[in-house]
């Protein structure tokens, strides 16, 4: 019994001096002032809910060789869409202390906690394509520019049109649940309807899967063009998948009709190049807007200086036949 | 003294034939329900809803869903579910198209086997877990779904594979007598499954187990063999189901396949009303995937939001096991 105690007694010795030895060096007040003064590595936190994405899945890669690259100490937590189990691994991590947070592809509306706890320990966020609006969350949050997006498509569709969209019938593909999303097709309604076109509905026909989207989109459009052949002029859709599901639909049902996303997958740009009825979809230049998020961050941690502004819109890309073999697509970028 | 006996065995009689009506009428509600939908649609848009161009739309949207409701058939049959069937079929589909598109790229006819047997693979290991190591088919196929979806991230590398064969492709998009090729693979399938059902030994010994699974092994029927080759058949089933969706959209991710799930067990919970004993057939079975594919047509035809859509389609299917119930109730 005697022994016992005595070796319990020495576990929880080495146990204490271990943790005092990992804390050791490291502002465990989680405060905002700047690491990595004392030669000690800069702490990092970054986390996404969209590492099951080809762009989230780039974004954790990337991240992690800038890390290392820059030697942070990096904790990078991925939270595959399930912000009951990465918002409190976050906010776990921001407990322990760091230097700066990165948010990619996490929306605003989901990470309230993170938000709060990041607050409460004095640690600014920075983050890439996380909101469609300015907001005191972060220090800066830099994305696309929506209504560019919404423009070009939707000139695009235009111009294969005749120039004109008045009097025609288009179907807008949206899902509310995604804010950019959200965001453009909402323009893209309101951009339509005021070039005198009908928009199918009214509003977007919602997407409520993302991972059946494309079937979703191609029983949309099919539907609708079984009750009325030949109805549609365009198809505007939110993103990629659903416009390759639209414009299958269009090409089964023989209907005339042009399509655009938004994305640049792969498959998109092959599909653009084959000069069918999917005639546009739009770059994002996500390794652009990291470097420039990269850049704010640096600068923070040289001598904690934060971005003047706390949302930015970079320009986008329209990809069409003309330029589509210059692009690197979206799902190929690491 | 005789008038009031007339009239007491009058109102007996009444009440003999209202309690008929209304098993009728529980028995036959998703027949009706089916029915009533489609005079709905029809009185809605009547130049529209049953014009050959949409009854093909239609039986095109909902011919991989039979494919894959057929196989939680065999399963429900037995009394058990399976929660993994809309995981795998996406699997197989992912297995296949991978394989088509590698560098060395596989013959068409072997990309489809090595789908297949990652199907069969599947169906078989949950077999295992459920016959033989006793797991419950809910925890099981729960599992097993988790880990299949991971399987087939894998295999895509998380994103979408598209480029396979225009061959491959129009297994899919194909059409023969303007009748796209799906349709007529489910309905093979159907007829199948249906026979094997109905007058095969393994068929009877799986409505036996179904039925009470005590009265089964003591019958002598191999029960956990039975069970088995139950989820190895689905497994295998959903796989076509799996690759069909893949070369009818000509691409293959992850989680394409993944509504099936819900759908399909919905399709088989809708069946389950047409008969009188309440258990789980192909015949119902089709009855409920048409519910489902004429509702989302009809309601996509109508513009009606796709949210509102998914409320109607849950309202259906608790009213359809709430029949179910009562049915039951009254027996």
């Amino acid at each position: 019994m005697r022994r016992s105690l005595k070796t319990a007694a020495a576990l929880v010795a080495v146990a204490a001096l271990a943790l005092t030895g990992c804390s050791s060096g490291t502002d465990t007040g989680g405060g905002g002032d700047t690491g990595g003064g004392d030669g000690d590595p800069f702490k990092v936190i970054a986390f996404t809910s969209g590492n099951q994405t080809p762009v989230g899945a780039w974004w954790v890669k990337a991240v992690t060789a800038k890390a290392e690259e820059l030697g942070w100490d990096l904790t990078m937590i991925q939270g595959d869409f399930d912000f009951q189990k990465m918002n409190p691994a976050v906010e776990s991590a921001i407990g322990q202390g760091a230097d700066v947070i990165l948010d990619g592809y996490t929306d605003i509306s989901s990470i309230g906690s993170i938000v709060t706890a990041a607050k409460d320990a004095g640690i600014p966020i920075f983050a890439m394509d996380a909101g469609t609006e300015p907001t005191d969350a972060f220090a800066v949050n830099i994305t696309t520019n929506q209504q560019q997006i919404v423009d070009e498509t939707v000139a695009a569709i235009a111009d294969a049109n005749g120039g004109s969209l008045e009097g025609k019938t288009v179907m807008v593909i949206g899902h509310d649940p995604h804010a950019g999303i959200r965001l453009r097709s909402q323009l893209a309604v309101d951009a339509f309807e005021e070039a005198g076109a009908t928009v199918v509905g009214g509003e977007p026909q919602q997407v409520t899967n993302p991972a059946t989207g494309r079937t979703e989109a191609l029983n949309f459009v099919a539907d609708y063009l079984s009750a009325n052949p030949n109805g549609l002029a365009g198809v505007w859709a939110g993103w990629d998948d659903a416009a390759l599901g639209a414009a299958q639909a269009i090409s089964e049902a023989d209907a005339d009709g042009v399509v655009t996303g938004v994305d640049a997958l792969a498959e998109t740009i092959a599909a653009i190049q084959s000069e069918g009825n999917l005639i546009a979809t739009v770059e994002q230049p996500w390794p652009l807007v990291l470097d420039m998020l990269l850049e704010e961050v640096l600068a923070y941690l040289e001598d904690g200086t934060l971005p003047a502004e706390n949302f930015v819109a970079v320009d986008i890309t329209l990809v069409t036949v003309d330029n589509a073999a210059d692009i690197t697509p979206s799902d190929k970028l690491g | 003294m005789t008038s009031q006996k007339e009239s007491t065995r009058t109102a007996a009689i009444i009440a003999q034939q209202s309690r008929r009506a209304g098993g009728m009428l529980l028995s036959g509600g998703t027949i009706v329900a089916l029915l009533l939908l489609i005079v709905f649609f029809f009185a809605m848009r009547p130049e529209t809803f049953l014009s050959f161009v949409n009854v093909r739309n239609i039986l095109y949207q909902v011919s991989i869903l039979a494919i894959i409701a057929g196989a939680q058939t065999i399963v429900m049959v037995v009394g058990d579910f399976d929660l993994s069937v809309g995981a795998t079929s996406s699997l197989a589909g992912a297995v296949t198209a991978a394989l088509l598109i590698a560098n060395n790229p596989l013959p068409i006819p072997a990309a489809i086997l090595a789908g297949l047997a990652a199907g069969l693979l599947v169906g078989l290991v949950n077999g295992i877990l459920i016959a033989y190591l006793n797991l419950s088919a809910f925890i099981a196929t729960l599992a097993t779904m988790t880990s299949v979806i991971g399987l087939a991230y894998l295999v895509t590398g998380g994103t979408t594979v598209f480029g396979m064969p225009p061959e491959f492709n129009e297994l899919g998009q194909g059409r023969f007598l303007n009748i796209p090729l799906p349709v007529y693979i489910a309905v093979v399938i159907s007829v199948i499954i249906w026979a094997l059902l109905r007058f095969t030994t393994i068929g009877r010994r799986w409505h036996a187990i179904g039925g009470n699974v005590e009265v089964a092994r003591l019958s002598g029927v191999n029960v956990r063999w039975a069970r088995l080759l139950a989820f190895t058949l689905a497994g295998f089933v959903s796989a076509i189901g799996g690759i069909l969706l893949a070369a009818r959209l000509g691409s293959a991710a992850a989680e394409q396949g993944g509504d099936n799930m819900m759908f399909s067990v919905a399709a088989v919970f809708l069946g389950m009303t047409v008969l009188r004993s309440g258990a789980a057939n192909l015949g119902g079975t089709m009855i409920g995937v048409a519910i489902i594919g004429v509702m989302s047509n009809g309601l996509n035809i109508l513009g009606v939001n796709a949210y509102v859509q998914q409320v109607v389609t849950g309202l259906i299917i608790i009213a359809a096991v709430t029949l179910s119930s009562l049915r039951t109730r009254d027996r």
